[in-house]
């Protein structure tokens, strides 16, 4: 009954697929048969690029039958050429599909390598090779670093703030060689402590600089010159946010998750749980009207309090699971011996808990990194907008000439985000299923 | 007395207990908030001090009375790992929302913000107590009729005061309160009104319009971002569980990466990829024979080009979430199917896919209702658009509901009219509610908390 009903319900839907594409995509109105000014077409293209990977199965397939014919022969045994075929043909589609997933993220950073905005104009390079000249490969005649020039023009840096960026980068070189040392070496115990001991100074002497850092360095024209400011901006605003979102949702955490004699702990559970439905943002001008009570409106402080109501529940719900699936014996054995609720919280769980901590810090970081709704609202003034606001102003403004800018702002912006996900996956990973995830 | 103690330290039991912990707790706050004002509006005229204020008086109140109280209280003190979190919930979040509520009964909006309107400023020719001369009839002068009950501000240099009209005759003005200062200038002030339940009704006279289509299509979004994020996912994932996959590793964390930069900048870098003209996509399709393709200015194809951009932003998420969930099926039972000679489809389909549902219903449900309030993607891609006739302005193709609400309280389309777009949050979050509980109750994510 269920298969059926399964399949009807897939039926229905390819159906509705067809319906839509037959009349809607691809009636009159819709799509017109008709060249773009300046594109190259070619008839017929899709014959040759699916000929073009019939080509490389076949040679995937005569590899396989080689291969295993040569080694069946050497060692004097039978067996199948499918399997290697069939990964040879998996290993094909995952390449195909990382092309096409990389696709943007290669056009922008060529697009902020090249100063004659390219991308953005009717000029047909001729080069002679048909993917260059319609430019589905990105053409860079002359690759230049002028755009990323135009972004940190004028900036002055003292000489200690240069010494503390100087610390910040060898400080993340020693992570990421220990990272590299820990994947290839066995594991040693020093190891693990001198990587955190790294991250720990990487991230205070980056904070060091955000702080020093004043709107008065940035003596450059034009708003592209403030962009460092703005990631400057950013990081403060970001990790004074995720700050405060541990310290809000720890204590509430533990108090959920141990607290069970509480009566009116599953109700007052609800109440975070359903408070955080209301769609946040659209409260933007009771938060507005607030702030601008409280006078912190262009203040770091107000944005940063009017995000961190956002993450209160989500972060304590997390941190409650993460408590749960730790046994509570250890801290039993803790209370017979006469510590108190605070001391056990403080002296066994909080040192247990860094790697969820880390999760919530992250999360709101990363969430609040590139927000720019409320910050445009909070945020007047070049000079204190974040990344979000900055590249937004972009894109609105005069978008074809300052593409190339906007690409080497993306760029820029994004490396420190990049940088924290690949750097705490499995802080990613694992937060998330912990969330969502129960078993 | 040692009796005494011991009992004050258990904590009252039932709903009584709770409501008496949340009584005192409230109170607390409601107390040092209450001190912070007071100080505030005491010692403001004298010093100039900033609204912040408050928030710090309070805190310093708060601190020494959750001790004191402690102390009469011994075990309230359980309820004071709530208070951090608590606090800044109630006023950062619930009293947003309070305000939020109230506004979607009135009709707030850029012309009615409260703020006197200063092209009816008037200058006073005469003032004695409430009676004001006007250089100019009042009616005119300050485009009311009838003029009764109309709020207006009098002010002069340094000095402001809001007033009601009582009754106004030719250029004389009568005021409900005497200002305390000479009065220079009159002005009307565009207050706004309590208008019940007239923003609803409003959204519903023109749902032909906006919201039965808006919902429709944002129904539409999420159930088929999240089955085709879903199906890639769990393609990919299937794939890369394969123990015998060479560089697994490499393809998951290469594969990951649209998940790892930030999505307001990849947003706008796939606004600029799909313009019809120079975009790098049409150009694409013309190599391979395809007439460019009008993805952003069309309002079926803007559909289209939403849900494959959704599909690049968040199949990383699924692919991971189908790994995690792949990895806590049993080996022993792939080996006992092999043994039993089960083939490798009739593995996939006997043993992983009817496992795999557990762990991700809850996961494509979570992610039903993150894409249904996906305001982002709408709003960075398409911004609603492309217009589509017979809608509203503020609700065009692509327009989904937040962003239907998004548009009439802050764009010049909508007017500013926050009511309005309050009472859209509202109904957002009805919908949002429903949505979850039936997630709770699938999932029975509550059952077990309790």
């Amino acid at each position: 009954m269920r298969k059926v009903l399964a399949f009807l319900l897939t039926g229905l839907v390819l159906y509705g697929v067809y319906w839509f594409a037959a009349t809607r995509l691809f009636d009159e109105g819709s799509y017109r048969k008709q060249v773009a000014f300046g594109s190259v077409f070619v008839p017929y293209g899709w014959a040759y690029a699916l000929g073009f990977l019939l080509l490389l199965v076949l040679l995937v397939l005569l590899y396989s039958v080689g291969y295993t014919a040569l080694t069946n022969r050497l060692q004097g045994r039978r067996r199948s050429p499918w399997p290697l075929f069939l990964q040879g043909i998996t290993h094909l589609f995952l390449w195909v599909l990382i092309l096409l997933v990389y696709y943007p993220v290669v056009q922008v950073v060529a697009a902020s390598f090249d100063p004659t905005n390219n991308l953005f104009s009717f000029r047909r390079p001729d080069t002679g090779f048909l993917i260059l000249d319609a430019k589905v490969i990105p053409y860079l005649p002359q690759p230049s670093l002028e755009n990323y020039a135009k972004l940190v023009e004028g900036v002055i840096l003292y000489p200690y703030q240069l010494g503390l960026l100087l610390l910040a980068g060898l400080a993340l070189l020693g992570v990421g060689g220990i990272g590299l040392m820990r994947r290839l070496l066995p594991e040693e115990d020093w190891m693990g402590f001198w990587q955190g001991r790294l991250l720990l100074l990487m991230a205070l002497s980056v904070f060091a600089l955000a702080l020093t850092l004043s709107p008065d360095q940035f003596t450059g024209q034009g708003t592209e010159t403030k962009f460092l400011l703005w990631v400057r901006n950013t990081f403060l605003i970001s990790g004074l946010t995720g700050l405060l979102a541990v310290l809000l949702t720890a204590t509430a955490g533990y108090a959920f998750a141990r607290f069970r004699h509480l009566p009116g702990r599953y109700p007052l559970l609800l109440f975070f749980i359903f408070v955080q439905m209301f769609p946040g943002f659209l409260a933007l001008v009771a938060i507005y009207y607030l702030l601008s009570w409280l006078n912190l409106l262009n203040t770091f402080t107000g944005l940063v309090l009017a995000y961190s109501g956002g993450i209160i529940s989500f972060g304590t719900w997390v941190y409650k699971g993460y408590l749960e699936s730790i046994s509570p014996s250890l801290e039993e054995a803790a209370m017979v011996d006469g510590a108190t609720k605070w001391q056990v919280f403080t002296k066994i769980l909080l040192p247990l808990s860094a790697p969820m901590f880390v999760f919530i810090f992250l999360l709101q970081f990363v969430g609040t990194y590139s927000e720019f709704v409320l910050a445009n609202l909070v945020l007047t003034g070049v000079e204190s907008w974040n990344v979000g606001v900055g590249l937004r102003s972009f894109t609105t403004g005069q978008f074809q000439t300052k593409w190339g800018i906007f690409a080497a702002a993306s760029v820029l912006g994004s490396l420190p985000i990049l940088f924290l996900f690949y750097g705490f996956q499995q802080y990613f990973v694992s937060g998330y299923t912990a969330g969502a995830v129960k078993e | 007395m040692g009796g005494f103690i011991l009992r004050t330290m258990r904590h009252p039991p039932g709903i009584k207990g709770f409501l008496l912990a949340l009584l005192l707790l409230l109170s607390l706050l409601l107390l040092s908030t209450g001190v912070g004002l007071f100080t505030f509006f005491l010692l403001e005229p004298h010093l100039d001090l900033p609204g912040w204020t408050i928030l710090l008086v309070a805190f310093l109140v708060l601190v020494p009375g959750a001790v004191a109280v402690g102390r009469l209280f011994p075990w309230l003190t359980d309820w004071y790992y709530f208070l951090p979190a608590l606090a800044f919930l109630l006023v950062f979040t619930l009293y947003p929302i309070g305000l939020t509520v109230y506004l979607a009964f009135t009709d707030y909006s850029g012309q009615k913000n409260n703020f006197p309107d200063r092209s009816t400023e008037t200058a006073v020719v005469k003032q004695e107590g409430v009676r004001l001369l006007l250089e100019e009839p009042v009616a005119e002068a300050l485009r009311c009729d009838p003029c009764q009950g109309e709020p207006v501000e009098v002010y002069a240099e340094g000095h402001r005061m809001r007033a009601r009209i009582l009754e106004a005759q030719g250029a004389e003005l009568l005021l409900d309160r005497a200002p305390p200062f000479q009065a220079e200038f009159v002005a009307k002030v565009n207050a706004f009104r309590f208008v019940g339940f007239k923003n609803f009704a409003f959204i519903l006279s023109q749902a032909n319009q906006a919201l039965f289509p808006v919902f429709a299509w944002n129904v539409v979004f999420a159930t088929a971002t999240v089955l085709l994020n879903a199906l890639l996912g769990l393609i990919l994932g299937l794939i890369l569980n394969n123990r015998a996959l060479k560089l697994r590793n490499f393809y998951r964390t290469l594969l990951i990466i649209s998940w790892a930069l930030p999505g307001v900048i990849t947003v706008q870098v796939w606004v600029a990829l799909l313009n019809y003209n120079f975009g790098a996509i049409n150009r694409l399709l013309g190599v391979l024979g395809v007439y460019p393709i009008p993805w952003l200015n069309d309002p079926d194809w803007a559909k289209v080009a939403i849900l494959l951009v959704n599909l690049w932003l968040g199949f990383p998420y699924m692919m991971t979430a189908t790994l995690g969930a792949l990895s806590t099926i049993p080996d022993e039972l792939y080996e006992a199917a092999r043994v039993d000679g089960a083939t490798p489809w009739q593995a996939l389909w006997g043993i992983t896919l009817p496992l795999l549902e557990k762990p991700m219903v809850p996961i494509l449900l979570s992610s039903f209702a993150f894409n249904f309030n996906n305001f982002y993607i709408i709003y960075l891609l398409t911004g609603g658009g492309p217009a589509q006739e017979g809608r509203l302005a503020t609700a065009q193709a692509t327009d989904i509901l937040i962003s239907w609400a998004y548009k009439t309280a802050f764009s010049a389309e909508g007017q500013s009219a926050y009511g309005l777009g309050a009472a859209i949050s509202l109904i957002i979050f009805a919908i949002t509610v429903a949505i979850s509980l039936v997630n709770f109750r699938v999932t029975g994510a509550l059952r077990e908390v309790r």
